[in-house]
């Protein structure tokens, strides 16, 4: 009887573990005519600040954009650059005036026209809630008249379009506006049809697209943050495609199964440091030598030749050298010996033989804040951990899905390191005015230099591409000439997807993932 | 007529029980001495990062390969013993204690505090043990204390349970009854004749526990709970290595083993030392 029982329960767990391991292929031969593609996102969640795709809320206009759900009145070509996208064209008219001709094909997903007052309307909704938009667009008024829609500036602009090329400048239709579910209306290839935070988004074919034919019928994109359950799904076919896989996962995929599309990004691994008085590390923190210290006690080479397997490259400055204003920026190196020194000068000492300086009976530790849906953070954080206490310094890593908030609390960290694309909109501005202004939403660390505001002055005034480098380059040389930022690495970007999926191209944007070229063959 | 066989086959018994007890205590001393030289047995400085050994792996000179940061897993492996073979047994020790002194005083002693106290442990009882575990260490916090310290939470009730009925069933005893007529009081009947006769049944409760506490342990570390990077645990390691599972496994397999060998052991012991005290398998 024994015996019995035994084999039915080999019996019944092969039979699970078989179940398990049917892949659900959903290629078009597995489901019938329709075309259904799943696709799996490591950062579509409430972590980074993108709960659902409604492009007026926080930073959720990515997850709208990348989807094809949404789309800009402009677009950013790999070179950065803008061309005409729901926009025919876009004139300059004076420093404070813009007028913008919308094409007369475009329609919303439900049909509707597209036109300027259509626009006028999403803009207007997008800068009386969105937290970082009204500061960025600066809009003064706005007039609509058929297809031509004029803006005008509180005061010069010279990257509106720019602005207006990000998540946030999605055109959706404030008729239908901002329904319960979630599920905006926008132009794009998709239509959305259920948003659930931190696990899905299902989209249709958009019937109505204005640009064309969309080949999939049905999109899944389901946000997988972990890593490892992300590979598994795409190996066994439950997805067909992956964007932010974990570099220490692509052996599996280097094989005919599958493909890449991979291009080299401005988005940067870089880390602030915390100013705020009432940070208890304050005392640490604005030493200067103990911030050029860390910032030369960091071995970024070692980060991306082994840690991110050389998809990526080093940084001096907080953009790449690809643009006129990534060029000549003078930073430390990784130089661990020069590191001891500097600190030693400054008083601080190992006295009792930890291996961690101490100064007037303050321990040399820092508070190293970072999050795990970009899965080379916490690899960068351990890194640096070890090279760091080399130098005797001790990282407290605290690396947590809840970095936002715990960001936003000055005594809770001191060091926090982020991956973001610092130059996705063409342009340098956008990165000083989101984290290192007195203005900045995300200057958390409350870094203030008098220095950096005059130049950000002028670099909002500024719309000589040329000019506006040269200022991008002293101001990032502000920056790190006090060591109150540091840059590592810029990511080379992959999106992985079986060998029968076409149109899934990665950009320097990290923008336009779904879109009508989108297919399975 | 059978008695004499009866007695061999005991006796028979009786030494292949002490020769296993004695093999597998063998074992855990070997296990205990390892952890405790860990820092002069290993080869290399499990914390020294080298980028330029990155995932190498298995060879004569890093037996069990190197991890992503290129430091030797054989000796975070050893190093790892410490921190998950004494901290098991120093969670297992204390909570043994302490739920045996309660369950104790409140077996003898009854009453309301045997009501209050019962009724705390049927609370701690009334959840999924690992999952109030994870509650507790999320609410103090990452690192090896916090998770001893969620875990003992959980696990003392266990050893009170099995202490208050021992003693209940001890304490209408007639040698109890006659130590009392002899003058002995609380304290002497507890330490002379309550507890020297419940520790049978503690101990294997004890060893028994070994095995999972390390286990419980090992999935706080895994899950982020226990101990933090860069210290070397087995759980914390396998966590570390577990993107890496299809492509580079002696990253998991290593701790993993490590961890399967060490509570195989410490669950044979603990059954073996059951079997020893068991007056069935006596000989005499």
């Amino acid at each position: 009887m024994k015996k019995i029982l035994a084999v039915l329960l080999v019996l019944c767990i092969a039979a699970g573990i078989l179940s398990g391991c049917g892949g659900g292929a959903n290629t078009p031969a597995a489901s019938g005519k329709k075309k259904i593609f799943v696709f799996g996102d490591t950062t579509f969640n409430a972590e980074n600040e993108e709960p659902d795709i409604n492009p007026h809320n926080a930073y959720s206009g990515w997850p709208c954009i990348r989807y094809g759900v949404g789309e800009t009145l402009m677009k950013i070509a790999d070179d950065g650059t803008l061309k005409p996208w729901l926009a025919k064209s876009v004139t300059n008219v004076n420093e404070t005036t813009w007028e913008i001709v919308i094409k007369d094909a475009v329609r919303f997903s439900n049909g509707k026209k597209c036109d300027a007052a259509a626009v006028k309307a999403c803009l207007e909704h997008l800068v009386k809630v969105h937290e970082r938009a009204a500061g960025n667009l600066k809009i003064a008024s706005m007039k609509a008249d058929g297809q031509k829609l004029t803006i005008v500036t509180s005061e010069p602009n010279p990257i509106l379009m720019n602005y207006l090329s990000e998540g946030y400048g999605c055109i959706i239709d404030m008729e239908t506006g901002i329904p319960k579910n979630g599920c905006v209306v926008g132009t794009g290839p998709f239509v959305a049809t259920e948003v659930v935070t931190d696990n899905h988004v299902k989209l249709v074919k958009n019937t109505n697209y204005w640009d064309g034919n969309v080949k999939i019928d049905e999109v899944t994109v389901r946000t997988i943050s972990n890593g490892d359950t992300l590979a598994m799904a795409l190996q066994s076919g439950e997805i067909n495609g992956a964007y932010g896989m974990a570099y220490a996962s692509y052996p599996l995929f280097e094989n005919n199964k599958f493909k890449f599309s991979s291009i080299q990004t401005s988005r940067c691994f870089w880390g602030m440091m915390n100013f705020h008085k009432e940070n208890p590390g304050y005392r640490i923190m604005s030493d200067p030598a103990v911030r050029k210290a860390i910032a030369m006690g960091i071995n970024k080479k070692g980060f991306v030749d082994v840690l991110l397997k050389g998809y990526g490259y080093t940084a001096a400055g907080a953009f790449p050298d690809s643009f006129a204003f990534g060029k000549g920026i003078n930073t430390v190196s990784y130089d661990p010996g020069q590191a001891k020194k500097i600190l030693q000068e400054a008083g601080w000492v190992d006295t009792d033989g930890d291996g961690i300086r101490e100064k007037d009976g303050t321990r040399l530790a820092i508070r190293w804040l970072t999050y795990p849906s970009r899965q080379e953070l916490p690899l960068l954080a351990e890194s640096a951990q070890a090279t760091l206490k080399d130098i005797g310094i001790e990282v407290q890593i605290n690396n947590t899905k809840n970095h936002n908030s715990i960001r936003k609390d000055p005594q809770a960290w001191d060091v926090w390191v982020s991956a973001n694309v610092n130059a996705g909109l063409g342009d340098p501005q956008n990165f000083f005015d989101t984290y290192c202004l007195d203005s900045s939403i995300k200057n958390s660390g409350g870094h203030h230099s008098d220095n950096l505001e005059k130049l950000a002055v002028q670099l909002r005034g500024a719309f000589d591409p040329g000019e506006r480098a040269k200022i991008a380059v002293k101001m990032q040389q502000e920056l790190l000439d006090d060591n109150s930022y540091f840059f590592c690495s810029f990511l080379r970007m992959s999106m992985i997807m079986q060998a029968n999926v076409t149109g899934l191209t990665a950009h320097t944007c990290d923008f336009y993932e779904l879109t009508a070229d989108l297919d399975i063959k | 007529m059978n008695r004499p066989v009866t007695v061999r086959v005991q006796k028979v018994k009786k030494n292949r029980i002490r020769t296993r007890l004695f093999f597998f205590l063998f074992l855990a001393v070997i296990l205990v001495l390892v952890s405790f030289f860990a820092d002069q047995i290993v080869p290399y400085d499990p914390y020294a990062q080298d980028l330029g050994l990155s995932r190498q792996p298995p060879s004569p000179a890093h037996f069990m390969g190197t991890d992503q940061y290129g430091r030797d897993v054989f000796s975070r492996v050893v190093v790892g013993a410490k921190a998950s073979v004494f901290s098991t047994l120093v969670l297992v020790c204390v909570t043994s204690v302490f739920g045996t002194v309660t369950g104790t005083l409140c077996g003898y002693f009854g009453r309301e505090i045997d009501s209050v106290v019962m009724r705390i442990s049927d609370v701690c009882l009334a959840f999924p043990g690992l999952v109030f575990a994870l509650a507790i260490a999320a609410l103090l916090g990452g690192g090896m204390s916090n998770a001893v310290i969620a875990l003992a939470v959980i696990s003392w009730p266990k050893y009170a349970r099995v202490a208050r009925g021992q003693t209940l069933a001890l304490k209408n005893s007639d040698f109890v009854a006659a130590a009392k007529l002899a003058g002995d009081n609380s304290a002497q009947m507890i330490l002379r004749h309550i507890l020297p006769n419940i520790l049978g049944p503690i101990l294997v409760t004890a060893m028994l526990d070994i095995g999972t506490m390390m286990m419980e342990l090992a999935g706080l570390s895994f899950l982020g709970l226990g101990a933090q990077p860069p210290v070397a645990e087995w759980g914390n390691m396998m966590s570390g290595g577990r993107s890496m599972l299809q492509t580079y496994p002696w990253l998991v397999l290593s701790p993993g083993v490590a961890i399967f060998l060490t509570v195989v052991t410490f669950n044979l012991l603990g059954d073996t030392v059951r079997d020893y005290m068991d007056p069935k398998n006596s000989g005499s």
